[in-house]
């Protein structure tokens, strides 16, 4: 050991420094493509056009028919919802009632597609 | 006095256990495969696009008016005005148009067996089926069986229903 020449083990070292921040810098470059995925995915995925969709739907169907309701009609949005958008969804209208002087009737809409879960009782 | 010469070849060691610590960590995280972001941006674009467009189309006019303009166009099978009101709302921006392609169908419920049938609204464009396609949907209710219906296979009940446009949208 004694023997041995030591010169520049310094600048060894320091080029060691300098290629682990070269990694580090390209691990940052690495992760940054993972950005818009995860939040383009986060918006495809969840479903604020569906459901929106299906309230003025029922709102619909409510103005159409009150609290009676055409039970085809209900059945076909459930069946539909179910085949083409995996979503399992109830809804029902109830008598009207006298909120703040106005006569509204309280709305009922479930709406669970695996992964979202949507619970509202609305007066319409 | 204490002997330090062997100080450089103990931190040599441990940038040596550093570097090697590192390179396991990074062998094991590249198992998994990311796809880039960039892809998943102009589908999430395209896909509130065509849902604004058809939420646009299910409105109507006025207090007065009885029924929107999609309902319209379904009740009557109109390909040529669906689709023309469809690109045109899409298209409705700065600077050149924009070439999307559309396919759509309307989905129902046939009340004798209870299944989900559907038939096309407008097929116009034809699809390589490797197109990378966005589905936009919209819930319409009609009075009746729809005038006009393509094909003789077509049983759509004739009753008040609830039906669902569903239009695939992709840009050639």
């Amino acid at each position: 050991m004694a023997c041995m020449n030591e010169d520049g083990q310094w600048i060894v070292l320091m080029g060691l420094l300098v290629a682990l921040g070269l990694f580090f810098l390209a691990l940052i470059i690495n992760q940054s493509a993972l950005v818009g995925q995860t939040t383009a995915e986060g918006v495809l995925e969840f479903p604020k056009n569906d459901i929106r969709d299906l309230r003025s739907e029922i709102f619909d169907y409510v103005d159409k028919s009150g609290s009676i309701g055409d039970a085809d009609v209900e059945k076909d949005i459930i069946a539909i919802s179910l085949e083409r958008k995996n979503a399992v969804v109830s809804f029902s209208a109830g008598e009207q009632q006298n909120v703040s002087g106005r006569l509204l009737r309280p709305v009922t809409i479930h709406y669970n597609n695996g992964v979202t879960e949507y619970d509202e009782v609305v007066y319409y | 006095m204490v002997n330090d010469s062997g100080q450089l070849y103990t931190m040599e060691g441990v940038a040596a256990g550093i570097i090697m610590l590192l390179t396991v960590y990074i062998v094991i995280s590249t198992t998994s495969i990311y796809t880039a972001g960039d892809t998943h941006i102009p589908d999430m674009q395209l896909e509130q696009l065509g849902s604004d467009v058809l939420a646009m189309m299910d409105t109507p006019n006025a207090e007065e008016d009885a029924e929107s303009d999609l309902v319209t166009y379904i009740r009557t099978t109109n390909q040529s005005d669906f689709r023309a009101m469809f690109r045109n709302y899409c298209n409705m921006r700065a600077g050149f148009d924009d070439d999307l392609k559309m396919n759509a169908y309307v989905y129902y419920r046939d009340q004798g067996s209870d299944t989900v049938k559907s038939y096309p609204l407008d097929e116009e464009d034809l699809s390589t089926g490797r197109d990378n396609a966005v589905r936009v949907t919209r819930w319409a209710q009609i009075p009746r069986t729809p005038l006009n219906l393509p094909g003789v296979g077509t049983d759509i009940d004739n009753r008040p229903q609830a039906v669902l446009v569903e239009v695939l949208l992709w840009r050639a």
